[in-house]
This record gives C-alpha cells, structure tokens and sequence, in this order.
C-alpha cells in the first residue's frame, strides 16, 4: 500500500445505532476513511464497485484509502435501510 | 391459522405485563437479564428455521440477518452480565417467551412455501412490536444497573430496522401473493 501522501489524514466515521454518522462527509483524496462499528450489531460500509468492508464486526473498524475522486452513495449491505454519502474530492 | 398467531402475539405481550404487574415491582436485573437472553434465542431459533425451509432469497436473507444480529446482541449481554456478575435468573416471562418460541416452531413445521414464509414475516413483525413494547414499557425503565439499562437502550435501534424490514417484507409478499 505504501506511505500516505503528504497532508493525508484519517477520516474516522462511528457506525451506531443503526447509522452512519455522519451520514455525509467529504474527505480528500488520499486521506484514509475509516468506519468504526460502536454498534452491538454487524454492519458494512459498501459501494458497489467502488468499496465493501464486508461484515465489520461490533468494536471492529475498516480503513479505506480514498484514491479517487467522485461521490460515493453507500450502504450497509446487512442492514437495507442504512444509507450514507462520501464525497472523495 | 391467523387467529393463533394473533394468540401467540398476545402471549407475549400478556408475558411482559403480568411481570410488570404480577409482583409489583416488574422484573429483577437478573430476571431482566434472562428475557433479553431467551428473546433473543427464540429469534434465533426461528431464523434458523427460516433459513432452512424458506424458498424465498429475500426471507432467507432476513432470516439469517435475524440469527446473525440477536446472537450479536446475547454476545454483548452475556459479556455484561458476566463483567458485572449478575446471574440471569429465569421468570414467568423468560419461560413464557420460550414457551411461546417453540409454539411457533412447531407451527412453522407443518408449513412450506408462501404460506410458511407469510407465517414466518408475520410471527417476526409481531414479536418485533411486542418486544419492542416490553423494552419500552418494562425492562428499559425497570433495569436498575446503568450498564444494564444502557445496553438496553443501545439494542432498541437494532430492534426497530428489524421491524421496519420485517413490515417492508410482509409488504411484498402480500403483493407477490403469498
């Protein structure tokens, strides 16, 4: 994978309650967007073609690094009505 | 065949509210921790059942989200009840609900097809809406331990897309006929 590029940050999102919060964020590219299941439950983080953690187990944490720029509308592939945007500028 | 499931909705329910009744003071934390273990299990149980037996993806794939969420749910409370040694202690209402479990089990066997899948979404939407009313009504303001009460109401959102998605389900069946 490499060392991160320059300014290149870690983006941390919590997944509870049955949400992403927040449910929209925009990070930049490069940066490393992480999704943090506080929840009891399993969740995913999945955009289809683009990202899928899988099943992130409650307590666990996925890292993805945002190389390229678009918007992403993802969901939790478990879970049909938890939805949420990233925007990789 | 409604009827009955309608009778078993009810037990539930009836489950809940003699133990807030019944004794006076609703339920102990122990005992409230021994029917959020057992409510969890009988929805296990079911969903594996459904998982086995239904031909249908979308009710396979609810039933296993079932098994896979209200055993994710008795990890973390048997975690708790074990870091804070409390001993969950069977009641009136954990027996009920077990009672009732099996009942439905045993319902959903003579069953195939759309009508086991009809009977299948519409047990879990009514055990959703029952379940959700006795955390609400009982066991939230009943637990006394923090940690207890709180984990309760963490699982509540768990609970509620459960029954949202069990609703949605139903929906389509009743459109597809079955």
């Amino acid at each position: 994978m490499g060392l991160p590029a320059a300014g290149a940050e870690t983006r941390t999102l919590t997944i509870e309650a049955m949400r992403f919060a927040p449910e929209r964020i925009t990070v930049k590219r490069g940066d490393t967007v992480e999704w943090a299941n506080r929840d009891l439950v399993p969740h995913t983080a999945t955009a289809r073609g683009a990202f899928d953690s899988g099943p992130i187990a409650a307590g666990k944490s996925w890292r993805f690094v945002a190389r390229t720029p678009g918007r992403y509308e993802y969901v939790c592939t478990l879970h049909p009505a938890m939805k949420a945007t990233l925007v990789v500028e | 065949m409604k009827p009955m499931l309608k009778i078993l909705a009810m037990s539930v329910m009836a489950a809940f509210v003699a133990s807030a009744h019944g004794q006076g003071a609703g339920p102990t934390d122990p005992q409230i921790a021994a029917i959020v273990v057992t409510a969890n299990q009988v929805d296990v149980d079911a969903g594996k059942l459904a998982k086995s037996r239904s031909q249908s993806r979308e009710v396979q794939a609810f039933a296993q989200l079932m098994v896979t969420d209200h055993s994710a749910v008795n990890h973390a409370a048997t975690e708790l009840v074990h870091k804070l040694n409390v001993k969950p202690e069977p009641s009136a209402t954990s027996d009920s609900l077990k009672k009732g479990g099996e009942e439905n089990i045993a319902r959903l066997r003579k069953l195939k097809g759309s009508a086991f899948d009809a009977a299948y979404v519409r047990n879990e939407v009514e055990y959703h809406e029952a379940v959700l009313d006795a955390l609400d009504r009982t066991l939230i303001p009943g637990a006394k331990n923090e940690e207890l009460k709180a984990l309760l109401i963490k699982v509540r959102p768990a609970f509620v897309a459960h029954l949202e998605h069990a609703r949605h389900l139903q929906a389509q069946l009743g459109k597809s006929g079955g």
